[in-house]
């Protein structure tokens, strides 16, 4: 592990870093409170995606699911986010190296635009759309895009655990 | 425990897990399906039984929650068993061993029973549910699922 940035061999040499993947108990349970928390935000971010698609869901308004359920999805990505930069922090050069961890970033950012975009711009008049049972075709994409890419992030996941290929 | 022994060697030496254990790549990518799988049901559980605790989308009847999310829950439900088994074959023997894998098969089975019994009844019908027993029910049926997801993730550490 010698072609790393110098602060990914910090990261993966201090106490933190250290601690965590040495512990016999720190980091199961940092992973499975990432995995947990993987249910609570995408598990309940799909729903809204799935409506926003005309797909599921299709006798609540596209307003309320969007009201009820992010607040709880939001909780989730920040336990989803701490546990995943410790867990990141705990294998810094594993992660920096493998192919699918730049791959989840890469996803993960893509995510993030497309929801910035949706939640700025996309969702101005999205009382309108409740008079119709689908929503017009650029909400559509920010749901189609969104579920997409997290598949993505989920797959890349998993396949930076196991080293795969 | 030992009366399952039989069978969980039969499961072992079965076609379809040394097939899975001879490669490196079958495993994980199973083990994807599954996981993308129970991110929707998990997702799913959580909407409904937050709805029967009435803590969102008080405004819809929870038997039209349940209708919308049905579809979807059961055919991640069918992904997750199929998968979750093709995952046991190739390594029943491992499991045969392992705490959390019984513990995990504890909580599926009550799981299951619990979602298709009590749970389906209270979310099932044009009445809608006493607040505490909304709330004993959303709270029950969330907890078993939990444990199924903490009993899995356990056998992959322990």
């Amino acid at each position: 592990m010698s072609d790393v940035p110098a602060i990914i061999h910090w990261m993966q040499n201090s106490d933190i870093g250290t601690g965590i993947r040495e512990s016999i108990w720190l980091f199961p349970i940092v992973e499975t409170t990432h995995v947990l928390a993987l249910a609570l935000s995408v598990g309940i971010l799909i729903w809204f995606d799935l409506r926003l698609m005309g797909w599921g869901m299709k006798h609540q308004p596209v307003s309320h699911v969007h009201k009820q359920i992010m607040p709880i999805a939001f909780v989730g990505f920040v336990i989803m986010f701490i546990s995943g930069v410790l867990l990141f922090w705990s294998e810094a050069e594993k992660c920096y190296l493998s192919g699918f961890f730049r791959a989840k970033v890469l996803f993960l950012v893509l995510a993030g635009v497309n929801a910035g975009i949706f939640e700025l711009a996309t969702k101005k008049t999205i009382e309108d759309w409740d008079k119709y049972p689908i929503p017009p075709v650029k909400a559509r994409m920010a749901g189609l895009i969104s579920i997409i890419s997290w598949a993505a992030v989920i797959i890349a996941g998993r396949a930076t655990a196991y080293n795969l290929f | 425990m030992h009366y399952f022994l039989p069978f969980f060697r039969w499961c072992d030496s079965t076609w379809l897990g040394e097939t899975i254990r001879s490669s490196r790549i079958y495993f994980p990518i199973i083990e994807t399906f599954h996981l993308l799988a129970l991110t929707i049901l998990f997702g799913a559980v959580i909407v409904l039984n937050l709805r029967l605790c009435r803590i969102i989308m008080k405004g819809q009847p929870v038997q039209q929650v349940a209708q919308d999310l049905s579809p979807w829950a059961l055919w991640s439900l069918v992904v997750i068993l199929s998968s979750g088994i093709m995952l046991f074959l190739s390594e029943a023997m491992k499991c045969y061993a392992s705490k959390p894998f019984q513990v995990k098969m504890v909580f599926l089975f009550s799981a299951l029973i619990f979602h298709f019994t009590i749970h389906r009844k209270v979310t099932r019908t044009d009445r809608e549910p006493g607040r505490l027993s909304g709330i004993l029910v959303g709270t029950v049926n969330a907890l078993l699922w939990l444990g199924v997801g903490l009993g899995g993730r356990g056998i992959g550490f322990l």
